[in-house]
């Protein structure tokens, strides 16, 4: 099994922050697994991990529609961060508004990190191969 | 001696008579003459005595000769005239005359001549027959002609033109029945008739324009005239003239008759026409203009500017058009212009301007056309209005599309992955974990239905109906709907709402919309200080506006703003936030035709603004 140290979960719901873990439990070994519930919540706790020189997580997921937050807003402070590492962004959502698409395209081609866009459900192979390529 | 003595005595005579006068015997010598013919004649004073009469005067013509014969044989016959120039070299013509001279027996002795100076006759016979001619070419040029009636003889003379005009061969001869006759029955022949009865019983001159039947059967207008001439104070003769005036007429009466045209043309036209002058004044004004200025009659438009008709600013800028069209001669066609009246009414036309041009291509005026597009252009705009709110809620409709299916979808991923997992658990603990989680999501979807319901009522139901209802009282209904949550919070409320505001809203939006306020302000109050809601409300425009204050957390208006009234936006963590509280206020506020507007600061508080019609 693959080994990784820190993976977060950025999502609202529950139930998907859930689901994301078990199948995490199952495809990967992972140290630390965290998870907020908006965007603020994870750029705030990156923020401090940037500072007292802690782990970064090498893989995000990342919902869009939340409070406070929302992921675009969350990924507009994210890549301005100065964090060298290519840190996997994987987003999470349920949205089919082409607007999404856009962001995505708009945000995937700003910045050194890897984004991806996957719609709800998500499945567990779509979970190893999210993992595997770290 | 005695025969001497008479001779002699009778030459003393001659000498002295007054007019010219010569005594010639048989054989044409001149016996006698008296002194003013020697004046005339003669340049010296030369005795003529005893001289042939053909040797003193040798420009006498011959045949005269012959009639001098016949008078000595006793016939006397008039000589005729001969010229003479006088001493200034002025012609002058004189006629001669002769009788036979007898003696005191009765014998012919000799001829006497009588010389007559006829020259200003003769002059003024010219010149009457230089008048006769002028007067007749006159007559021809101008076709007057002149008549006359005798009441004596009761014989009416029409001369050759008045033939021509009544188109009757020159030998015709009228008479005052045949004459009046000649009129058109009717206007006219009563007309002439009543004119004659009054020239002769009281002596009234005429002058009337009438129509006649000509003789071959023409109709044509004439101008008679005629007038009265006493003799010895008893009417003699009515003298007249009588033009042929049918030309003039009938042009004249088509000159009306395309003026009446055009006039009824322009003053039919949905179109405001005008004419100015070079120095701005209306010369014309057809109907629709004079109903637009609000006047009767074009006569209280005409000499005056558009400084005298219109508020200054238009004036002004109407002025420098028309200026510019008369000193360029490019018309103006098709501009859309805004024109203010003096009583402030607005109408925008679509107004051209076209030079008027003299004979050297100056303009002399302008022409002025302009359709009234107010209502097209109202219309326009309503149009627009439509299309925007159209636009607005087919965005809204694909948000909302957006969000059901996000909403849905995010469930439907839950369910599946949920049961996903359930078949292939093996774990009990952990199934049953699941299943709680199943219900959970279920519970989930069930509220995101009954919030898409809510919504969608909202959207179907627009036609909801309004009533006048007291804002204050509404106010304070609510608050004791909510006694329960503003005393477990310690919500204070300040009702500001004057008592005498009533406003027309639909009842249970406004409940809705009052009822979110006051939760909002309680989930949002600052957690250093006691929640307080204030109520206020102000004019503005067309809006009794509606004022909700706060002392809660604010919002960043700045990065939530534009999502502030978004569905399931929420920006607070807060355990009841749903995401839709505002969205339903702000189209409940909009299915009444009113409007929200929002000021807020991050930790002092947040101002909705709601404005009612």
């Amino acid at each position: 099994m693959r080994k990784i140290n820190f993976i977060s979960i950025v999502d609202d719901d529950p139930i998907t922050v859930f689901g994301i873990k078990k199948m995490l439990c199952s495809t990967v070994e992972c140290k630390t697994v965290e998870s907020h519930q908006n965007g603020k919540l994870a750029l705030e706790s990156i923020k401090k991990n940037l500072v007292t020189k802690e782990p970064l997580p090498e893989i995000i997921f990342l919902d869009i529609n939340m409070p406070i937050m929302d992921g675009w807003q969350f990924l507009e402070e994210f890549i301005v961060l100065p964090i060298a590492k290519k840190v996997k962004i994987n987003i999470v959502t349920s949205s089919i508004d082409p607007f999404d698409l856009q962001q995505w395209e708009f945000f995937k081609n700003k910045t050194h990190h890897v984004i991806t866009f996957n719609n709800k459900p998500i499945k567990k192979d779509k979970i190893a191969e999210i993992t595997k390529v770290t | 001696m005695l025969e001497r003595q008479h001779v002699t005595s009778t030459s003393f005579l001659v000498k002295q008579l007054p007019t010219p006068t010569l005594f010639i015997d048989k054989e044409y010598r001149i016996v006698y003459a008296s002194d003013t013919l020697v004046s005339i004649f003669s340049k010296e004073n030369t005795n003529i005595k005893g001289v042939s009469l053909f040797g003193v005067f040798p420009k006498l013509d011959q045949t005269w000769k012959s009639v001098l014969e016949d008078c000595l044989l006793g016939k006397s016959n008039p000589m005729g005239t001969q010229t003479h120039a006088d001493e200034n070299n002025f012609e002058r013509c004189y006629e001669w005359r002769n009788a036979v001279w007898y003696d005191t027996n009765e014998n012919i002795i000799g001829a006497i001549i009588e010389i007559h100076d006829v020259t200003a006759a003769v002059h003024s016979e010219i010149s009457l027959e230089k008048s006769n001619i002028l007067l007749r070419q006159q007559s021809e040029i101008s076709k007057i002609g002149i008549w006359e009636y005798n009441v004596e003889s009761n014989t009416v003379t029409w001369c050759a033109m008045t033939k021509t005009i009544h188109e009757v061969p020159l030998n015709y001869t009228p008479d005052i029945d045949t004459a009046i006759c000649f009129y058109k029955e009717g206007y006219s022949r009563n007309a002439i008739s009543m004119a004659v009865f009054e020239a002769m019983d009281k002596g009234k001159p005429w002058n009337i324009k009438l129509q006649i039947i000509t003789d071959l059967g023409d109709e044509k207008w004439v101008l008679t005239a005629g007038k009265p001439v006493y003799e010895k104070g008893k009417l003699a003769r009515i003298i007249g003239t009588f033009q042929d005036i049918n030309d003039q007429v009938v042009s004249e009466m088509k000159a009306k008759e395309d003026a009446k045209f055009l006039k009824t043309l322009i003053d039919n036209l949905p179109l405001n026409v005008f004419i100015k002058d070079r120095d701005c004044k209306k010369i014309l004004a057809n109907k629709s203009e004079c109903d637009f200025l609000g006047v009767s009659d074009p006569s209280a438009l005409l000499g005056k500017t558009d400084f005298d008709l219109y508020p200054v600013e238009t004036a002004k800028i109407a002025t420098e058009q028309d200026l510019r069209v008369m000193e360029t001669l490019v018309p103006i066609l098709g501009e859309e212009t805004v024109n203010i009246k003096k009583d402030g009414t607005e109408t925008i036309f679509l107004s051209s301007k076209i030079p008027l041009l003299d004979g050297n291509g100056d303009a002399t005026g302008l022409v002025g056309i302009s359709l009234d597009i107010t209502n097209l252009k109202q219309k326009e705009q309503e149009l627009r209005n439509l299309i925007q709110v159209t636009s607005l809620q087919n965005k809204k409709l694909i948000n909302f599309a957006h969000i059901v299916s996000h909403n849905l979808r995010s469930h439907s991923a839950n369910f599946s992955m949920l049961l996903d997992f359930l078949v292939h658990e093996k774990n009990e603990q952990e199934k049953d974990k699941i299943v709680t989680m199943l219900t959970q999501a279920s519970n989930n979807l069930l509220e995101t239905l009954e919030n898409l319901n809510e919504v969608v009522t909202l959207s179907t139901n627009t036609q909801a109906e309004k009533e006048r209802q007291n804002l204050n009282e509404k106010i304070t209904n609510i608050q004791q709907n909510l006694s329960g949550l503003i005393h477990n919070d310690k919500l204070q409320i300040i009702n500001n709402v004057s008592k005498d505001i009533n406003i027309r809203i639909v009842p249970a939006y406004l409940d809705s919309i009052l009822m979110n306020f006051i939760t909002n302000g309680v989930k949002y109050k600052h957690p250093e200080r006691e929640p307080i809601l204030k109520f206020s409300t102000e004019k503005k425009e067309n809006y009794t506006v509606l004022n909700i204050e706060d002392n809660g957390l604010g919002i960043d208006l700045e990065k939530y703003g534009s999502k502030l009234f978004g569905m399931y936006k929420t920006f607070h963590t807060h355990r009841d936030s749903r995401g839709i509280g505002l969205y339903i206020t702000k189209n409940q506020v909009e299915a009444m035709h009113g409007k929200i507007e929002v000021e807020s600061k991050v930790g002092t508080g947040t101002k909705f603004k709601v404005f009612f019609k």
